[in-house]
């Protein structure tokens, strides 16, 4: 039994860590808390609900659309929002992205309506079977894919070019400025990035989990924790801060009577917040 | 040896070290300032100036060594707490509170800072004399926002002296200063010592640190290289090397 | 000066008599603004004045909700004396998470807040024998005829509030508004200065928790029953947050002003778009963020009229990358 919630954690610890980068990319380059993030992920969720039900195409093959579908809009919202509140106050910057947050979950609302939605694939059924425990087709897909995902951004911030424009800006926001880096593109480009990742999560999640448009607000919740255990400044931390969350989650509901489990994640959160501030791996934010 | 003794010491510091990972920004820094003494800093760029007065005054903490304060030990101790003992300190930054007020920014100093003042009026009826001092009373009520750089120097002497300090750590207050803002400022830092205080001051203005300092330490890549009076300093080799290399400091040593 | 004075002495008068000329909808819809503007007032002391963005401030709100609802309910308590008993139990709280989640900044501290509330939300849920649980918990109501009833709020919100702005005013002029201001505008160079930080923050905290939960006190008793999703609800503290933003962080009839507003709008214009409610929530928080960032208050030193916006919105520039 043990054993099966170590598997499950791990599984799907990888999409925590995916949901996790992309939230931490905007914090430790910009500096916000995007209380939008949670609705990102379920315009990823529902774009990829609606692409099965309606044209049949599967939650792993409509990634690349739902990838390039988020990167504008995140985009779009950074260029022309975003940016004009940017460097204010925490105040100013956190209630700004609530506000983003419960417009976009009301037009979630209106288009997909309030029922929870989710989809069985035909193949979820099909498992494999490793030593006692069982590890579902659907599960393990997610988990590679999650991975690759992570791998790849991992190349893409030490190899590419904007990767590294991206760095420099967070590290140094006046330096980057002065050798010639267009901090506004670079910054839309982050918030494109970011989204895009929440998007995938999205579609990663909408074959195991039921949506609907109101879970923004604890998936960002989860975000917060998960950055905060892996720290700001590595993707491999947050990786391992999703797995974390997601082994204590799974974990736990072995332990722990299921009325409390809720209760786990923020106590979690607090504990490391006071005590654990740099995180599992990471660095502290650049300016807090 | 630092001899705890000698009662015209007011500020010693033994082996004061501050070290960010494996970099070395301070390194074993003994120091000792008199009291009533203006006391200068140099050194070139990076040589830790800014780091050593930052743990003097609690905003860093030393990651070893020691510093005391009229024989009291004030290592690591909080901000707050050396600024009631009576230690003020000027920021390289300057970092007014904004949406405040030039005088509101200035009586913070008075109402927080050693005297503890309780009344408002009789904080601000007190900085109005500071501000005075420094031609700065036609702005008072100037959100410090508007202010140009030469008015937000003066506004960060004036916060300092606001806290009626007997001691005044001044991070280069005289940096960017016009000739007639430098000889305001410097005649206010003699007329401040001449009022009792003991002043520690940062300065790349070397004609100026050199004439009012009653003695000089440099720094250099965070060791102490040199403490002595300012006419012995300029005759120092390792500080001419410092500056400007080892085949000048050979060249003029030799000549001298 | 003077005709201020006046403006503010006519609306007092106009505010004492409202509840013997309106009908119980318009007094009930008043007592709710009241609610709210203490509400974000005793917020304005932490965030507005201070900067510490208190996303968990609710759980004052439902923690004196529920001191007064189990003392009346299963103690046969008075209604005074469990009021005053949610207050102390508010300051007991502040001074336990003030210890705890102070010493974290900014973001941190924000969602640090919004945990500990979740926490003890869970906590209340779960102590089914004291607190009902997820059943929720009545209240013994008022006794008299409804205008009686009605009234009765009214004028305990309009004194709560009434005192908490008074408080507010003194703090903008007080050492200790100095303290709290420096503390949000530079909270390195205030310890520089000589203020001890750790001491003031919590007393803000502490006088922001203690209003949060006499607020909450009242009501439970008003509405009779709570349970903990409504009570420890997070739309409270957003709702708080969007109504400092409109009228101003730090200034002193800001949060009464941004009550008056958001509530108004929301009652009388949106009730009718159920379905549009949030959007339209979230499109005035986008808007009022890029156009007002410092709130209707700030348009006081602007100037009002046209004019005066766009010099906000000039001013907002310098939020802007």
């Amino acid at each position: 039994m043990l054993l099966q919630a170590i598997v499950n954690g791990i599984l799907f610890g990888a999409v925590y860590g995916t949901i996790g980068i992309g939230f931490s990319l905007v914090w430790g380059v910009m500096n916000i808390i995007n209380l939008a993030h949670g609705s990102f992920i379920m315009i990823g969720a529902y774009l990829s609900y609606t692409f099965y039900i309606s044209y049949g195409i599967d939650p792993f093959l409509s990634i690349p659309i739902v990838m390039f579908i988020l990167f504008i809009i995140g985009y779009s919202i950074q260029r022309f929002l975003l940016n004009l509140v940017v460097r204010g106050s925490i105040f100013i910057t956190l209630t700004f992205t609530f506000g983003l947050q419960i417009l976009i979950a009301n037009v979630c609302l209106l288009l997909w309506k309030a029922d929870f939605r989710s989809i069985n694939l035909p193949y979820s059924s099909v498992s494999l079977s490793l030593g006692g425990a069982v590890i579902p087709l659907v599960r393990f897909g997610i988990f590679i894919v999650a991975v690759i995902l992570t791998l790849l951004f991992y190349v893409f911030m030490k190899r590419t070019k904007v990767g590294l424009a991206i760095s420099a800006t967070a590290q140094n926001y006046e330096g980057a400025k002065v050798v010639g880096v267009n901090v506004r593109n670079i910054y839309s480009i982050t918030m494109g990035v970011s989204a895009a990742l929440a998007g995938v999560s999205g579609a990663l999640i909408i074959p195991i989990m039921s949506i609907n448009p109101f879970i923004g607000g604890s998936l960002v919740g989860k975000a917060f924790v998960i950055s905060v255990l892996g720290g700001l400044a590595s993707t491999f931390g947050a990786l391992a801060g999703g797995l974390v969350l997601a082994l204590v989650e799974t974990i736990g509901t072995i332990i722990i009577p299921s009325s409390f489990q809720n209760l786990l994640g923020f106590v979690v959160l607090v504990l490391v917040l006071v005590f654990m501030p740099q995180g599992l791996l990471g660095k502290r934010t650049y300016n807090e | 040896m630092i001899s705890n003794k000698d009662n015209n010491i007011i500020l010693y510091g033994k082996k004061v070290t501050k070290t960010f990972g494996a970099l070395r920004a301070v390194w074993n820094v003994d120091f000792k300032v008199k009291k009533n003494e203006i006391f200068g800093i140099i050194g070139p760029n990076g040589a830790g100036k800014t780091t050593l007065l930052s743990m003097i005054n609690g905003t860093l903490h030393v990651t070893s060594g020691e510093i005391y304060y009229k024989d009291r030990n004030i290592t690591n101790m909080q901000t707050h707490k050396i600024a009631e003992l009576g230690i003020s300190r000027t920021f390289q930054v300057v970092k007014p509170f904004p949406g405040m007020t030039l005088l509101e920014n200035v009586s913070i100093g008075a109402l927080f800072g050693k005297d503890k003042i309780t009344n408002v009026r009789e904080a601000q009826d007190k900085t109005r004399h500071i501000l005075s001092r420094l031609n700065l009373i036609k702005k008072e009520n100037v959100p410090v926002e508007n202010l140009n750089v030469s008015e937000r120097k003066r506004l960060e002497l004036a916060r300092a002296l606001a806290m009626d300090p007997e001691m005044m750590l001044l991070d280069e207050v005289m940096a960017g200063s016009s000739t007639s803002d430098l000889e305001m400022i410097m005649g206010l830092i003699e007329e401040l010592n001449n009022e009792g205080k003991t002043i520690l001051l940062i300065e790349h203005v070397m004609k100026a640190i050199m004439s009012i300092s009653h003695r000089i330490m440099v720094l250099h890549h965070g060791e102490k290289i040199a403490e002595d009076k300012p006419e012995n300093i300029s005759k120092n080799e390792k500080v001419i090397s410092a500056y400007l290399g080892s085949r000048y400091a050979k060249m003029s040593w030799g000549n001298a | 000066m003077n005709r201020k004075l006046i403006t503010l002495i006519i609306l007092l008068a106009l505010f004492i008599i409202f509840p013997f000329i309106l009908t119980g909808f318009w007094v009930r819809f008043i007592t709710n603004i009241f609610l709210f503007a203490i509400l974000a007032s005793a917020l304005n002391i932490i965030s507005g004045f201070t900067g510490y963005a208190a996303f968990g401030n609710m759980v004052f709100f439902g923690v004196g909700a529920y001191t007064v609802a189990v003392l009346m309910n299963k103690l046969s308590f008075s209604f005074l004396s469990s009021f005053i008993f949610a207050g102390l139990i508010s300051i007991l709280l502040a001074l336990l998470l003030g210890i705890l989640l102070l010493r974290l900044k900014g973001h941190y501290f924000a969602l640090g807040t919004l945990g500990a509330a979740e926490a003890i939300k869970y906590i209340i849920d779960n102590l089914t024998d004291l607190t009902g649980g997820g059943q929720g918990i009545t209240i013994p109501s008022l006794h008299g005829s409804p205008v009686f009833i009605n009234s009765f709020f009214y004028f305990f919100m309009f004194i709560l509030l009434i005192i908490i702005v008074l408080f507010t005013w003194w703090l903008s002029r007080s050492r200790l508004g100095y303290a709290l201001k420096a503390i949000r505008a530079n909270e390195e160079a205030a310890g520089v200065m000589g203020i001890n930080t750790t001491v003031y923050k919590i007393i803000a905290w502490t006088l922001s928790g203690l209003f949060t939960g006499l607020t909450g006190a009242v009501y439970a008793y008003w509405f009779s029953y709570i349970d903990p999703p409504t009570v420890f609800d997070v739309m409270w503290v957003v709702r708080m947050f969007v109504i400092i933003l409109l009228g101003g962080a730090g200034t002193v009839l800001g949060p009464v002003i941004g009550a008056f507003i958001l509530e108004s709008l929301s009652e009388l214009v949106w009730s009718k778009f159920l379905n549009l409610h949030l959007g339209i929530l979230g499109t005035l928080i986008i808007i009022t963020v890029l156009i007002i960032p410092n709130g209707i208050m700030s348009l006081t030193n602007t100037g009002k009229g046209l004019k005066g916006v766009l010099e906000s919105i000039k001013k907002s520039r310098d939020n802007a990358l």
